[in-house]
């Protein structure tokens, strides 16, 4: 399970398929590709498993299963390396 | 209000020795003290069309340009920049007095108006859009900025773009425009009515020399202007003259990289910088004839509305 850090806002502005992220809690600006964006989007909305996340860019983007599966971790590790989200033992509401 | 070109050169002289003088650039006042000629000459040659304010009104800024004391005062004489009594410039040699002058008040304003969102950018308006030039030291942009500002575009700032978190528009800082080595021979033969101050030799950056603005921006100075285009400017010796479109989120990462206080505003910082990037058309711009340069840029601005 994966989940926006907590504690922190995040202001954004998307324009065409980049997104500006500033982060609250760490006063840092990133630039975000398409895919991050996704999943960043769909963690807004509360926790989701790897299952979930794989969708929302299998949704997007015109790729197979295994492509998704193997794009999905190092897309979280990038996230989670810039302090935007974590892991989290907590259970889908 | 008076202009400092009012003052005869005894009266400038004593309101400096006495630190009466109070300088009007753009929103901010400085009262400046100095003991050093080549000071007033410098504010004489460069900021004539600019308003003074009484000798008792307030000023945002306290300039203190004074010779170094002790033996330094006859051997390799030096000028000391104070504010306050805090003294955070190495003393640099008399000659330099009006290149740090110019720093200093950089310094200030870079430090303390946090009121604004400060660019490293010049800034340049004409039918109502301004054009704002980011760019790191050596890429070109003074030389640029001098040329449209000698046809016919209103300067804003040479070196400093001051975005009001207000209301996200351009606030006019007009003082002169840096020129280094051979850009100083470049803009004398393209615009041969410039009025320069004394070349300086021998600084960290070489051989400076400053073009006075041009009265007319400066007597605009409280005319904001909203951006309208972003570009990243490069000289390259050769180059034919191209503009190439950067992404807005690119655009706005780059302006990031040039701004001193973003960080220090947060995230009003980052909504303020997030309208002007909506406002603007983001570029890379490599020249090399500055004729062409100031064709397509007038190109970019239209005729008058």
């Amino acid at each position: 399970m994966w989940q926006v850090t907590p504690g922190q806002t995040l202001a954004a502005r998307q324009w065409d398929d980049e997104l500006v992220v500033f982060n609250s809690l760490s006063g840092a600006t990133h630039l975000l590709g398409l895919g991050a964006t996704i999943l960043l989007g769909v963690l807004q909305n509360g926790p989701a498993d790897e299952t979930t996340l794989a969708a929302a860019l299998q949704d997007e983007f015109a790729l197979d299963a295994a492509e998704i599966g193997a794009e999905l971790p190092p897309m979280l590790a990038r996230l989670a390396k810039l302090e935007l989200i974590q892991s989290c033992p907590c259970s889908p509401a | 209000m008076s202009l400092l070109a009012s003052l005869t050169r005894a009266e400038l002289r004593r309101r400096l020795r006495e630190g009466e003088l109070v300088l009007r650039t753009g929103p901010f006042t400085t009262r400046i003290r100095s003991d050093i000629a080549l000071v007033g000459e410098g504010l004489a040659r460069l900021y004539a069309a600019h308003a003074i304010e009484d000798a008792d009104s307030f000023a945002d800024f306290q300039v203190n340009l004074l010779r170094s004391g002790g033996w330094r005062r006859w051997i390799r004489p030096q000028v000391l920049f104070d504010q306050g009594g805090d003294a955070p410039f190495t003393p640099l040699p008399l000659a330099q007095s009006q290149p740090m002058f110019e720093w200093v008040m950089n310094w200030c304003i870079s430090n303390h108006a946090h009121g604004y969102l400060i660019v490293h950018a010049a800034v340049l308006e004409k039918h109502g859009r301004a054009l704002i030039l980011p760019a790191p030291p050596g890429s070109g942009k003074s030389t640029l900025c001098a040329a449209l500002a000698m046809r016919g575009w209103r300067l804003l700032s040479d070196e400093l773009a001051l975005v009001r978190c207000t209301d996200g528009l351009l606030a006019p800082l007009v003082r002169p425009v840096s020129l280094k080595n051979a850009s100083l021979d470049v803009i004398r033969a393209f615009a041969p009515e410039a009025r320069f101050g004394l070349p300086v030799e021998g600084t960290i950056k070489g051989t400076i020399g400053h073009l006075a603005p041009p009265a007319a921006s400066v007597a605009r100075a409280d005319e904001p202007a909203r951006a309208a285009w972003v570009v990243f400017p490069r000289f390259e010796a050769g180059a034919a003259t191209s503009l190439t479109p950067v992404p807005k989120a690119r655009t706005f990462m780059r302006l990031i990289d040039n701004a001193f206080n973003y960080a220090l505003l947060g995230q009003r910082g980052f909504e303020v910088l997030a309208q002007l990037v909506d406002d603007c058309e983001g570029s890379d711009f490599v020249y090399s004839s500055l004729d062409e340069a100031i064709a397509l840029f007038d190109g970019l601005a239209g005729d008058a509305p």
